[in-house]
């Protein structure tokens, strides 16, 4: 994935504007463990969204595989964050009235793979992060680090090319961090996923292979 | 994902139990109700037009031309013999009443008032409309000598007569000479058809005949046909074969009993869009506070790629779910009421007289018909689909990542 000369404003020519991002240019090889890194405010979520889809830039260009996403309808858009990107947010935010195995396996459920495909990708990820016992229970019977840990399965189960975490670590006790971490190393190590995380925690930057540090939404330092 | 749609539609359904249980409730009652009184209405109206047909004009009355205008002996039906002759060669009609019929002035000791004679032939209107069924006091019979007669409820009312009492009829025959006649009352009629139980008094045919000097005549002769599409095409057939008859469906005897129809249908026009208002308000309130309370679920469920057409279609489902299982509650009350409606009856005898008035039997019974579910259900469904169309433009609003990061709604 190649950005070139992002730019993100807030509230354009109005009193209130506030310039997010400027001038970002940067190149993400298939297989990247990196974190955007920066004080709070910086714009690496607000970059890390707008690298999802999730959000648009103001100016400038996206490309994936030399195709230009950025020019994407918001239709197209989301067909792309459905196939090839995996979120997972700070706040869990898995369907209440689904079990867990249904939550693992909606993405996959949506994109049509086969049942057993699906059951035989809910067990091998429930075993890797040790949520067999739950998959039966509804989101709202487990704890919070249990529910972190479905939605990082949620996020892989359908083997998207990204993997973009927001703060995954922020609601999390220090060993369900590092249980969490193992994984998404795992999994970027195993099957080559690009994993981008948005994140100040030092545990996670540790970790990362390459950090990219934000401030004022431009890039100081990228190792 | 239509399946994925409805998986998440019904189980989101009864996450709020007590809020759905409610509408399903509300809209079961309102729906249950409307059915049993637009059979109620129905029925009242179809009782009317069964009455009428039964006792008077059946599906087709032939008249001389000029009776209706002029009631005189001088148009009347004769020689009846061709009449009947030609009447056996129609198909499709059933049965048929000879009615031979004179005005006059029926007095008892006391009392005398305006009132029509009719001969008639008891096997004949038993087979025509059961008339039998209508005699509520005395016998269904002339007597032996054919000296007695069946009188109306509301005449034998007026005059205070019963079963056993003397009247004398006064009129005028076929030659314009005044005649009497005396009867003994067997039996008294009561068949909610208010122009008969008011005024007439049945006599026998032969008695009848003897009293105007008339052979082979009749005033009215009633048709009975069981198809009712095959009406309007006997209606055509028995005017070509008699151009100098009139030949009137019961319809056009009796408008106001089609005046009455079309007001019922305005009736549950009304009723239904009551229904239709309070079943579309309920769906509509609970839907709008269902994708309101659930916009950060659905921010995430779009944010992940899930396409707005699914999350539309979870959302028209949920709604379709609730309509559609308050329908069929609404429907089963609705069918259980109207089924003890239409056999049982519902007895109103205490408000006898006001009903009466209005031509109207005390005890009413429901109409069950099929249509009645089919246009609750059509109303139901479009009530929900119009319910769904406000949460649906709220949903279509939303930027997913501003409700994720707390800065919308």
């Amino acid at each position: 994935m190649k950005l070139v000369n992002i730019y993100k404003t807030f509230y354009p020519d109005s009193p209130k504007e506030v310039k997010a991002l400027t001038n970002i240019n940067l190149t993400f090889e298939k297989g990247e463990f990196t974190t955007l890194s920066g004080e709070s405010g910086s714009g690496k979520t607000t970059l890390l969204n707008i690298i999802g889809g999730l959000d648009t830039a103001t100016s400038g260009q996206i490309f994936l595989d030399d195709e230009e996403i950025s020019a994407y309808s918001e239709e197209k858009m989301a067909k792309l964050r459905l196939h090839d990107i995996g979120f997972i947010f700070q706040a869990y935010n898995l369907i209440h009235v689904l079990t867990v195995r249904e939550n693992i396996g909606f993405i996959m459920k949506l994109l049509k793979f086969d049942d057993k495909e699906i059951d035989a990708r809910i067990l091998e990820l429930a075993s890797i992060l040790k949520i067999e016992d739950i998959l039966d229970k509804l989101p709202g019977e487990i704890s919070g680090g249990q529910q972190q840990r479905v939605a990082v399965a949620r996020a892989v189960a359908s083997r998207p090319k990204f993997i973009l975490a927001d703060e995954p670590t922020a609601n999390l006790d220090s060993k369900n961090s590092e249980r969490l971490m193992e994984m998404l190393r795992t999994l970027n190590e195993k099957e080559h996923v690009t994993v981008i995380f948005a994140s100040h925690d030092k545990y996670v930057l540790e970790q990362s292979k390459r950090i990219i540090v934000l401030d004022d939404g431009v890039v100081i330092e990228d190792r | 994902m239509f399946e994925i749609a409805k998986h998440l539609a019904w189980l989101t359904l009864w996450r709020r139990k007590t809020r759905s249980m409610m509408v399903i409730i509300m809209i079961g009652l309102s729906l249950g109700g409307l059915l049993s009184i637009q059979g109620l209405y129905d029925g009242m109206v179809t009782h009317m037009i069964n009455t009428t047909i039964r006792s008077d004009s059946g599906e087709i009355s032939l008249y001389a031309k000029g009776y209706r205008l002029e009631k005189s002996l001088d148009h009347r039906l004769t020689p009846l013999l061709h009449i009947k002759k030609s009447l056996s060669c129609i198909e499709g009609i059933n049965a048929y009443a000879i009615r031979l019929q004179q005005e006059g002035l029926i007095a008892t000791a006391h009392k005398s008032r305006g009132a029509t004679l009719k001969g008639i032939s008891l096997k004949k209107e038993r087979e025509f409309g059961q008339f039998d069924t209508f005699v509520t006091k005395g016998t269904y019979s002339f007597g032996k000598n054919g000296k007695e007669a069946l009188i109306g409820s509301g005449l034998a009312d007026k005059l205070n007569l019963s079963v056993g009492s003397r009247v004398v009829f006064t009129a005028q025959d076929a030659s314009d000479e005044i005649n009497a006649i005396s009867f003994r009352i067997s039996g008294i009629f009561k068949t909610a058809n208010k122009s008969l139980d008011e005024n007439a008094v049945f006599v026998s045919m032969e008695k009848m005949e003897r009293f105007l000097s008339l052979r082979e005549s009749a005033t009215q002769i009633g048709l009975r046909i069981n198809e009712t599409d095959q009406i309007a095409k006997i209606q055509k057939a028995l005017q070509r074969s008699f151009p100098d008859i009139k030949v009137l469906r019961w319809d056009e005897l009796y408008p106001l009993l089609i005046q009455m129809q079309d007001i019922m249908k305005v009736f549950n026009w009304v009723s239904y869009a009551i229904v239709f208002t309070v079943a579309a308000l309920g769906i509509f309130g609970v839907m709008l506070v269902s994708v309101l309370e659930r916009i950060r679920e659905f921010s995430i469920m779009l944010a992940i790629g899930t396409p707005y057409i699914m999350v539309r279609d979870q959302i028209i489902m949920e709604a379709v779910f609730l309509g559609i299982i308050g329908y069929i509650a609404g429907a089963v009350l609705g069918w259980l009421a109207l089924l003890y409606m239409s056999t049982a009856g519902v007895d109103l005898r205490s408000f006898e007289a006001g009903l009466e008035m209005y031509g109207y039997s005390a005890i009413m019974y429901a109409d069950i018909r099929l249509y009645y579910f089919l246009q609750a259900f059509f109303a139901v469904f479009f009530a929900t689909l119009l319910s769904v169309i406000w949460p649906l433009r709220v949903l279509k609003k939303i930027k997913p990542i501003l409700i994720i990061q707390g800065k919308m709604l």
